[in-house]
């Protein structure tokens, strides 16, 4: 695998025909990756929180929202197309058992869940997930294959 | 006043925060010396304003593999005080607590955990109780969690609890030796923008 592009923590990248893009130890964070099959471009987006509601920072990869929102116009911009797009989503952890509730504790849960909403708001389906549990995951998308790794500390590797 | 975000502080106000760093980390140190009944020394505090990537890459590989107890701060001062071990500085407190050589990081037993935890809870708390008499402020700990995984997952934590308001997290943050050994370990507070308002005010810095 040739050509790794980093995706940082409220993040996207992409790229067409080649490359791994990879984003490194989602904790409670969760990576989505989009793939068009038919013209071998990919994304892979590394949001933080659920939902925007109302903060007024300019990063919108930060937010499940507006991150795929924001990600879908420019995958569209380069040629792809929904009704080929292959979405998969890794992350959500709870890293730490935080007792009395808190947003704090289930953030990883609600960032899951939001991230599937809002994806099937816009007509896209889950075709396979690794999310939840306690630990972290790095995840890769090869572009010239459209596979998804999914690597942890202790684990073996997994094809997603 | 007040400020609104963490970059509109003053070279005063870090200063401050310097110094509420360095007791609160020498109180830490000494607790944690007479637990492993050894030298134990805390570098000088660095206060930083980072933005996520850079805060993440500043405290070490995003993939390593940490040990990190947790404790969430309420009341008049709110955030996260977070304590990072290596597996290097993890092994050198089970060695002096138990006199382990082999401890399987990822299998942690639960005497291990334990310790760990229990050594976690009391630096903190040592950290914590020093900088709040110092500031006169009440503040509340919550209950301290153990997490023995990547450090980005782990630092995902305080990132997505400042990150709603926030494009940056401040730290301000210190490392243990133990010895004269420097074992890789962290000390990071992480107050969140309201409180450091509070402080100031309770200081008369303004």
């Amino acid at each position: 695998m040739e050509k790794k592009i980093s995706v940082g923590i409220a993040d996207m990248k992409m790229t067409r025909q080649e490359g791994v893009l990879i984003t490194y130890a989602l904790g409670s964070c969760i990576g989505v990756s989009f793939y068009d099959p038919m013209i071998k471009l990919g994304a892979l987006l590394h949001i933080m929180l659920p939902e925007k509601s109302g903060a007024k920072d300019g990063n919108v990869y930060k937010f499940a929202d507006t991150g795929i929102r924001e990600t879908l116009r420019k995958l569209s911009a380069f040629g792809a197309t929904k009704s080929r797009m292959v979405c998969k989503i890794a992350g959500g952890a709870k890293m730490f058992e935080m007792k009395g509730g808190g947003g704090l504790g289930n953030i990883g849960e609600r960032n899951a869940q939001n991230v599937k909403r809002i994806l099937m708001s816009e007509g896209l389906r889950v075709s396979s997930e690794d999310v939840g549990a306690n630990y972290a995951r790095t995840m890769l998308l090869d572009v010239a294959t459209g596979q998804v790794y999914i690597r942890s500390a202790g684990r073996p590797e997994k094809v997603l | 006043m007040g400020i609104k975000t963490y970059e509109e502080m003053n070279e005063l106000e870090i200063d401050i925060l310097k110094e509420i760093g360095s007791i609160g980390g020498g109180n830490a140190a000494t607790a944690l010396s007479s637990m492993l009944n050894a030298k134990v020394n805390m570098s000088l505090p660095k206060v930083e304003i980072l933005d996520f990537n850079e805060a993440l890459n500043n405290v070490g590989d995003p993939e390593e593999v940490v040990a990190a107890i947790l404790v969430e701060m309420s009341g008049e001062l709110g955030g996260i005080m977070l304590f990072i071990l290596t597996k290097q500085f993890s092994d050198e407190i089970l060695f002096r607590m138990l006199g382990k050589t082999q401890a399987d990081f990822f299998e942690l037993e639960e005497i291990d955990s334990s310790v760990l935890m229990e050594i976690g809870n009391i630096v903190i708390s040592s950290y914590i109780t020093a900088m709040s008499s110092l500031v006169n402020m009440s503040v509340d700990l919550s209950v301290p969690q153990l997490a023995v995984n990547m450090l980005g997952g782990i630092m995902s934590v305080p990132i997505a609890m400042m990150g709603q308001h926030s494009d940056r997290i401040m730290m301000i943050t210190g490392e243990f030796k133990i010895d004269g050994k420097a074992l890789n370990s962290n000390m990071l507070l992480l107050p969140d923008v309201e409180s450091l308002n509070v402080l100031m005010r309770k200081l008369g810095v303004e």
